[in-house]
Parts: C-alpha cells; sequence; structure tokens
C-alpha cells in the first residue's frame, strides 16, 4: 500500500488550524522515508525543522481501518469525494520501537490535490489513540 | 468567566466570525453546533488536552528507531 507522498509532486502539506500542541507551526514537508517499497514518510516543520513526525499510511498496518471524515471537515479541506483525501497516521515509538503505536484517533487528512491538511479527530466508530503497529 | 443564558436555536458570536449555537437541550446534555473560519480548531476540550499530549510523545522520532521499526515491519509477514 503506498498511496502517500509520491502522488504529491510538491509534497507540503498546510495546517491551516495547525496541529494540537504545535499551534505555530502550519507548513510540514513530507518526506519518504528508507526504501521505496517502505510504508514511512517523515513530517518536517517548514518553520521550526527541527519538529518532525513520522507518519504512515494505516492501511499498511491496519488493513480494517476505514475513516469516516466529516462533512464539515471535508468542507473545510475542500474534499469532493474520498479519492481526494490522502489520510495518515503519526506513529508514536516511544522507548521501544516493539511498543509503537499509530494515532487511528485523529489521522491527518490532506486533499491531494491543494495539500490542505488537518489532524481530524474522528466522531465515528470507537478507534483508538494508541494502536499498536505490532499487534499489541 | 463570561456566563450567558441562552436557549435551543440561539446563538453567541465570538470575535466576529465563530458562532456558537445550541441545537438541543436534553437531560444533561447539550448539543452545539460551532461555525469557526478554517484556521481555527474546534475540540472537545479533554480530546484536545489528549491530542497534544500524544502529538508531543509522537514528534521528533528518532531515526535509529524509525530503522528499528522498519527492520521490524519486515520481520512480521502481517504488516
Amino acid at each position: 500500500m503506498t498511496m502517500a507522498s509520491t502522488d504529491l509532486e510538491v509534497p507540503t502539506l498546510n495546517f491551516a488550524a495547525g496541529i494540537p500542541g504545535f499551534p505555530e507551526v502550519r507548513q510540514f514537508a513530507l518526506v519518504w522515508w528508507g526504501d521505496e517499497d517502505g510504508p514511512f514518510s517523515i513530517m518536517t516543520s517548514l518553520e521550526d525543522s527541527s519538529l518532525e513526525f513520522l507518519v504512515v499510511p494505516p492501511l499498511s498496518f491496519f488493513p480494517d481501518y476505514a475513516p469516516e471524515i466529516d462533512d464539515d471537515t471535508a468542507e473545510r479541506l475542500g474534499l469532493a469525494s474520498a479519492d481526494d483525501a490522502l489520510v495518515l497516521a503519526i506513529v508514536t515509538i516511544g522507548d521501544d520501537p516493539t511498543g509503537a503505536t499509530a494515532n487511528l484517533l485523529a489521522p491527518i487528512v490532506v486533499n491531494r490535490h491543494t495539500r490542505e491538511a488537518a489532524q481530524v479527530v474522528l466522531t465515528t466508530g470507537d478507534v483508538p489513540l494508541r494502536a499498536p503497529l505490532f499487534g499489541g | 468567566m463570561l456566563v450567558l443564558t441562552r436557549r435551543p436555536n440561539q446563538s453567541i458570536m465570538i470575535g466576529g466570525n465563530i458562532v456558537v449555537t445550541v441545537l438541543e437541550v436534553r437531560g444533561d446534555q447539550v448539543r452545539l453546533g460551532i461555525k469557526a473560519p478554517r484556521d481555527v480548531d474546534v475540540h472537545r476540550d479533554e480530546v484536545w488536552a489528549e491530542l497534544q499530549q500524544a502529538n508531543r510523545a509522537a514528534a521528533l522520532p528518532d531515526r535509529s528507531a524509525v530503522e528499528s521499526l522498519e527492520r521490524l515491519r519486515r520481520q512480521k509477514p502481517d504488516a
């Protein structure tokens, strides 16, 4: 499943509303990490290059994940259909990589065409904030 | 704290561009509708606090830890 940054010609994501915890940053460069067939990307702030997040298309670890984006968010990001959206999950590695988790509750949703992005809290379904990447 | 009394379908205007409308009051629950500009993020307060914490914990992943993670992924057939 490689639906991430290769689709974006200039992978600069614009978070108009910032990201919770980091209200001062708005723009991130999305850079593929490691081998081409790996799922991971690094999101680096353009305002503060020391601020990075590891992100992954959730389907590469959670094949049943089907986030439902609410209408208000779709409107804010200018998403006309599900195909317009690129969904990424922020990964937290913590002390031990075997315990790494992905934030499925609040995925990053990107409009593939405009690169407008937001961290969106899902309001439907019961999805975890910390989903173990490796079986739990 | 400013305290205002509103009825269902009445609103509060904040800063000229944010409108909070009381949609429904049922028992101890109140449903609110919020209209805000695109650059204003709106969250339930407790979710916001949790997200802030989670994002801070996720920030600045160590490169060697990312490498370990990728090695782990390659070892697991299901990922």
